[in-house]
């Protein structure tokens, strides 16, 4: 008896691209519209295609509500893609930038640099990004390290490591602050950052975390490549001319710049990396090429309804998207976790 | 013939401990080589080393003439596949994009699979007839199945040589058969094979030439039915030599007439597999005569139609 399980037929490479790139604008403008003051489809695009006789709703649109919304797109899309790296780094759909600590890191040397150095630039780059990056790929460091001590990794280690990582780095965080005075603006990004919190950046802020997004994904095109060889083992890929241990580190480099990018804007937002990814992968299917455009455009697009949602539907009052990315992940990470046990106890 | 693989004087230790010390041996174009030894002699690593995933110790290893740690890491890969006894697959990756996994070694860095690569992995598939599962997920696979989808990886290398780590293990009897007669038609097409292998009888029947791993003695090498020998393996295996001629002296019924009743029933256990295809292996391994003078040592196979036979037999008592 034979049980035939065909994989369906998986949609073609134009398709994966288009449709979530129509959702994101589609996004975009119906996002910028809901809001205090609801702004009509029509008159957003207007605004958007003569910002100049825009009036009111361009202040509002310009001022407020597109950086916001830029915001989380830019912040989902680099964690969505982080988690897609790194799920193909550890071979391992569980592996999320939050869940492994490098989000705690990136925040910790966010706030380093925004209690500390606060007026510290390199070369027009804010000290926020670096040190975030710097936090993040250390955060990383470790957690790859202990997790491999023992020759291969286990998921117990990998979530372990990422665990006392986290929760050690997001400690330090809030103890940072505990030293501030409350009227020092700083504190007002930390308890953001904390909670998970999309700000409102300036447009230099948008315009640079952008260009560097989109360089640091074009960059992990042709390692999303190669993670699909290491999906068949770091040996047989070696066997096959990959140079593992240099894929591996640039793979937990440009994760961690997309994390620390994602970090400044949004903070600690739990998950995105894992849900989106895992939804990506039941429709494309797991080549990590094909996955990695389509989940930063989808990540982009999930977190913008996810912070629509975060600060509509209590309105006047506004949650955190962390948290409302938290209810939706846990549960999530759950039964991944759940059928993972399941699968390889027999 | 010229050499394609050649061991000089490699010794290779992990962890302080010396698994070989002054192992030499060569592998000619167009062989097939089987690799015996008892279980930790280091077959695996002996592989790992010819294919350059391990560095030895002291000693040299040549691929084609030139020094392992002359070639360039993907240059090698273009020339030898080791086919891995294991392979777990995370995801739901598909047969096809496994398969074209092999290609890795002849792409750039930025190169993606051109039509000519495509063309490659669909004769890889072709090979090991998988081209009907191609849409299924690996992970869901048998273990049969998965093994052809290995040599297929291997195939879509492109190698000279290649390099199979217990192929045969866990596979149930036609499919041992049905992989061997693969090995050997690959054999045919040109690639040299070496792999490492237990089943004695396998040995014999599909392989010119072997290499015996005897653990703190000099590795021989000679023609598969010269190195199955009694004394040799007693020593090699490390087994008492009472329960060797007992494993060599099962009764090896002669395939005549009277074991021919039994062929019908296998026939009808055949179909209900549904397969026809590994008929031609059946016949060609029933048909091959036997001389009852035959020496022990040349026929210390446990065929399956003889136990068949016996079973049979003792069922009836």
């Amino acid at each position: 008896m034979e049980t035939t399980v065909t994989a369906r037929p998986r949609p073609n490479t134009l398709f994966i691209l288009i449709v979530p790139a129509i959702l994101l604008v589609l996004a975009i403008i119906v996002s910028a519209g809901m809001g205090a003051v609801r702004l009509p489809f029509g008159e957003v695009v207007r605004a958007l295609l003569h910002p100049a006789e825009a009036g009111d709703t361009g202040t509002i649109l310009f001022g407020l509500r597109l950086p916001r919304v830029l915001a989380a797109g830019l912040a989902g899309a680099g964690l969505s893609a982080t988690g897609v790296l790194f799920q193909g780094l550890f071979r391992n759909p569980l592996a999320d930038p939050f869940v492994l600590g490098a989000s705690g890191g990136a925040a910790l040397g966010g706030a380093i640099a925004v209690f500390l150095l606060p007026t510290l630039t390199f070369a027009g780059v804010g000290a926020v990004e670096l040190l975030a990056f710097a936090g993040s790929l250390l955060a990383m460091a470790i957690v790859w390290n202990v997790a491999r001590a023992s020759g291969h990794f286990t998921i117990e280690n990998m979530l372990l490591a990422g665990f006392a990582i986290g929760t050690m780095l997001n400690a330090a965080t809030a103890a940072l602050g505990l030293r501030q005075e409350a009227t020092n603006p700083g504190m007002r990004i930390l308890a953001a950052w904390l909670h998970g919190e999309v700000t409102v950046p300036s447009w230099s802020q948008i315009a640079f975390i952008a260009i560097c997004e989109v360089a640091a994904l074009i960059f992990a095109l042709p390692l999303a490549r190669q993670l699909n060889t290491l999906a068949l083992s770091e040996e047989y890929a070696s066997q096959l001319g990959v140079r593992v241990e240099r894929l591996q580190i640039l793979v937990v480099i440009t994760g961690s710049i997309l994390t620390a990018l994602a970090v400044s804007l949004g903070g600690l937002i739990g998950f995105v990396g894992l849900l989106v990814p895992h939804f990506l992968r039941l429709i494309l299917g797991p080549d990590h090429f094909r996955l990695l455009p389509a989940a930063a455009l989808g990540g982009a697009v999930f977190l913008i309804v996810a912070d629509t949602i975060a600060r509509t539907a209590f309105a006047p009052s506004e949650i955190p998207v962390g948290m409302l990315t938290a209810f939706l992940g846990g549960p999530a990470f759950l039964y991944l976790l759940n059928r993972r046990q399941r699968s390889s106890s027999h | 013939m010229s050499t394609i693989l050649e061991f000089c004087n490699v010794g290779f230790a992990r962890r302080e401990r010396s698994i070989f010390s002054d192992l030499s041996f060569s592998v000619e174009h167009g062989e097939m080589v089987a690799l015996m030894g008892p279980n930790g002699v280091g077959k695996t690593t002996l592989l790992n080393l010819a294919s350059g995933l391990l560095c030895p110790s002291s000693g040299e290893i040549l691929v084609q003439g030139r020094a392992v740690r002359a070639w360039g890491r993907r240059q090698l890969s273009c020339c030898v596949a080791l086919v891995p006894q294991h392979l777990e697959v995370p995801f739901a990756f598909r047969v096809e994009e496994i398969v074209a996994q092999g290609r890795t070694p002849h792409l750039s860095f930025f190169g993606g699979i051109s039509s000519r690569d495509s063309e490659i992995i669909e004769n890889a598939m072709e090979a090991v007839d998988i081209l009907k599962m191609r849409n299924r997920i690996f992970s869901e696979l048998s273990g049969g199945e998965r093994q052809r989808v290995k040599i297929a990886i291997g195939l879509a290398q492109q190698p000279k040589l290649m390099l199979l780590d217990e192929p045969t293990q866990h596979l149930d009897l036609g499919r041992q058969i049905e992989l061997m007669d693969l090995l050997r038609r690959l054999n045919e097409r040109g690639i040299t094979i070496m792999a490492a292998v237990h089943d004695l009888a396998l040995v014999r029947e599909s392989f010119s030439k072997a290499i015996l791993l005897t653990p703190d003695a000099p590795a021989m090498t000679g023609a598969a039915k010269e190195l199955l020998q009694a004394d040799l393996l007693e020593r090699a295996f490390s087994v008492e030599r009472a329960g060797l001629d007992r494993y060599l002296s099962i009764d090896p019924m002669p395939i005549d007439q009277a074991a021919s009743s039994v062929i019908p029933e296998l026939d009808i256990i055949d179909d209900s597999e549904g397969s026809q295809r590994k008929k031609s292996g059946w016949q060609e391994y029933r048909e091959k005569p036997w001389r009852p003078g035959e020496q022990l040592t040349e026929r210390n196979c446990r065929r399956y139609p003889q136990n068949l036979r016996g079973a049979h037999h003792r069922d009836k008592d």
